[in-house]
């Protein structure tokens, strides 16, 4: 027999979300974010512990649930791929158990929506990622859901598809007042989607915050961006806990780790090596901020 | 209600599928062809060494038997094994589980829809083409047939669902499962009488044919023959035993297998 291993994929996750709310879940890979996806909808059962969804009981009520929820799974279609995406639409207003009046009226209602007037009479397998990403999401708004799960729903798609994407998301969320539950790694989901984020690792959730606070919360590092006065020619060794980013003979970046040094003392160790005509101190982006997290929490264990 | 509306609006996207899709058609057609025609010119030729019987059975009744056998193959029931190791191995299992839907009727459904348009096409194309070609032997014409034959063409059809859908459920555990497909699959093909008509097995393994889920799956190639008028009570009875069964292990083996759906890739 294969030797097995017994994996605790998520240990004590406890959090409540509100209606309306837009939450992004994240975490890196194997931290338990798409594990407790499919606890949330029936799919998976904790082994301890209770989850309670508008009411319902996954474990017990997954079917019933289902009418509640939609979910998207951005690496799995969902949609008719011979047929065309009104045949899929038509398809899950039935699977829902929604009168053919109302399915009728829905799909209206999507297509306008979504604008997926251009591409509806095509067979899905013809669209693009983009339009089938769309196309999804619209399918799984058929019945509108009070919540929708979307795992990873902008993976593959370009800058303009991913925006496309968010833009309707926020419309949903706006218009309908539904839910948004969202895991992904692309930060641009989490800042221009979200208002609060659950950070996850190791199967535990280490941080739940308002998205905005998310960068304030988790910078122990500034960026101070020095335009050289004429040219930089020489690039002198830097105090202890200040580090070159970048050399330019027209502007140094450095990073300032605010735990070992402060802005203040930092400004002035800089003035003093450099002669400069400008200065820019700002934050790291938020892709670095959640990676920091990732790695404290990482060191950690 | 809900679930009958469901069926009937799979049934209808898959047709649609199929008629603007019309390949898998042409190759259902192309596969019968040259299987069972191969098989009947070959039958054909033996019989006529045999003076014209074999057993008491002649060259008309095998060619129906064998021809049921394939007609009710182009349903592709047994494609369901492999339809939910795939769901299985991708993940997708998951998407048709957030669904309000039960998983196994849908898949079931889903199954039945893939094939019921070139089943349909193919067996009345057939039908035709066999009776100007070799007629129609006495037992089809009488008026039990028709019913009798439908009866146990549905229980075949459930029966084989369930047979089939046991080993994809394998795959919740064993992952791989070509391997129980296979020796599952060719039982089915050789005592539902696809290579040798039934009437032509030796006794012990015409027994094995009768009481056997593999057997009884296939009793649709045994209406043609005399011995079906007096028994078919009985061969319908034991394709009821099997469905009760086998549904009962179907239905404990997905309670089970449901928590241990795997998270594939996450």
């Amino acid at each position: 027999m294969p030797e097995t291993k017994e994996i605790v994929a998520v240990n004590d996750i406890s959090f409540s979300v509100k209606r309306g709310e837009r939450i992004a879940f994240i975490g890196p890979n194997g931290a338990g974010k798409s594990t407790t996806i499919k606890m949330l909808t029936g799919i998976l059962f904790p082994t301890s512990g209770t989850v309670n969804i508008l009411g319902f009981d996954p474990t017990k009520d997954r079917k019933k649930l289902a009418y509640q929820i939609g979910t998207v799974f951005g690496q799995r279609s969902q949609l008719l791929p011979n047929l065309p995406l009104t045949d899929s639409l038509e398809f899950f207003g039935v699977m829902y158990d929604m009168p053919e009046k109302e399915i009728k009226k829905r799909i209206v209602e999507l297509v306008e929506l979504f604008d997926l007037s251009s591409f509806i009479a095509q067979p899905v397998r013809k669209l693009s990622l983009g339009q089938r990403m769309r196309a999804e999401v619209a399918a799984s708004l058929i019945h509108k859901p009070k919540i929708i799960l979307l795992d990873e729903p902008t993976i593959g798609l370009d800058v303009v598809a991913k925006k496309s994407l968010r833009d309707l998301l926020l419309k949903i969320n706006k218009e309908e007042n539904t839910t948004i539950f969202l895991t992904s790694h692309d930060v641009g989901d989490i800042e221009s989607l979200c208002d609060r984020t659950i950070v996850i690792n190791h199967g535990v959730v280490i941080r739940d915050l308002p998205t905005q606070d998310l960068a304030k919360t988790f910078v122990y590092e500034k960026y101070i961006d020095l335009v050289a006065l004429s040219n930089f020619n020489n690039f002198p060794e830097l105090p202890e806990g200040i580090r070159y980013s970048s050399k330019d003979k027209n502007k140094v970046t450095v990073v300032v780790d605010i735990n070992k040094i402060n802005v203040q003392e930092s400004l002035k160790k800089l003035l003093y090596l450099f002669e400069v005509e400008d200065i820019d101190v700002y934050n790291a982006n938020l892709e670095t901020v959640i990676r920091h997290i990732y790695e404290r929490d990482s060191t950690r264990n | 209600m809900k679930e009958i509306r469901l069926a009937i609006k799979i049934l209808k996207t898959l047709v649609k599928d199929r008629i603007q899709y019309p390949d898998r058609l042409v190759v259902d057609t192309i596969g019968i062809i040259a299987r069972c025609g191969i098989l009947l010119i070959l039958y054909s030729y033996v019989f006529k060494l045999s003076n014209g019987a074999i057993n008491g059975t002649t060259f008309l009744f095998a060619a129906w038997s064998i021809f049921f056998y394939f007609s009710f193959s182009v349903l592709r029931l047994r494609d369901i094994s492999r339809e939910i190791m795939k769901d299985i191995q991708t993940g997708n299992v998951e998407v048709l589980l957030s669904k309000p839907i039960s998983y196994l009727s849908y898949r079931m459904w889903w199954q039945v829809g893939s094939g019921i348009y070139s089943f349909v096409v193919i067996t009345l194309l057939a039908v035709v083409t066999l009776f100007f070609s070799i007629g129609l032997p006495s037992t089809m014409t009488i008026s039990i047939f028709l019913p009798t034959l439908l009866l146990t063409f549905f229980c075949g059809v459930i029966l084989s669902l369930f047979l089939y859908t046991m080993v994809g459920l394998l795959s919740f555990w064993i992952e791989d499962i070509n391997p129980v497909f296979w020796i599952v699959d060719k039982a089915v093909m050789i005592l539902g009488g696809s290579y040798l008509p039934v009437a032509l097995f030796p006794a012990f393994m015409f027994k094995i044919a009768l009481w056997s889920p593999f057997g009884a799956s296939q009793f649709v190639t045994h209406t043609v023959y005399k011995t079906w008028q007096t028994n078919w009570y009985q061969l319908v009875g034991i394709q009821l035993f099997w469905i009760v069964l086998l549904g009962l292990v179907v239905y404990f083996m997905f309670e089970s297998a449901k928590k241990k759906v795997s998270v594939n890739g996450g």
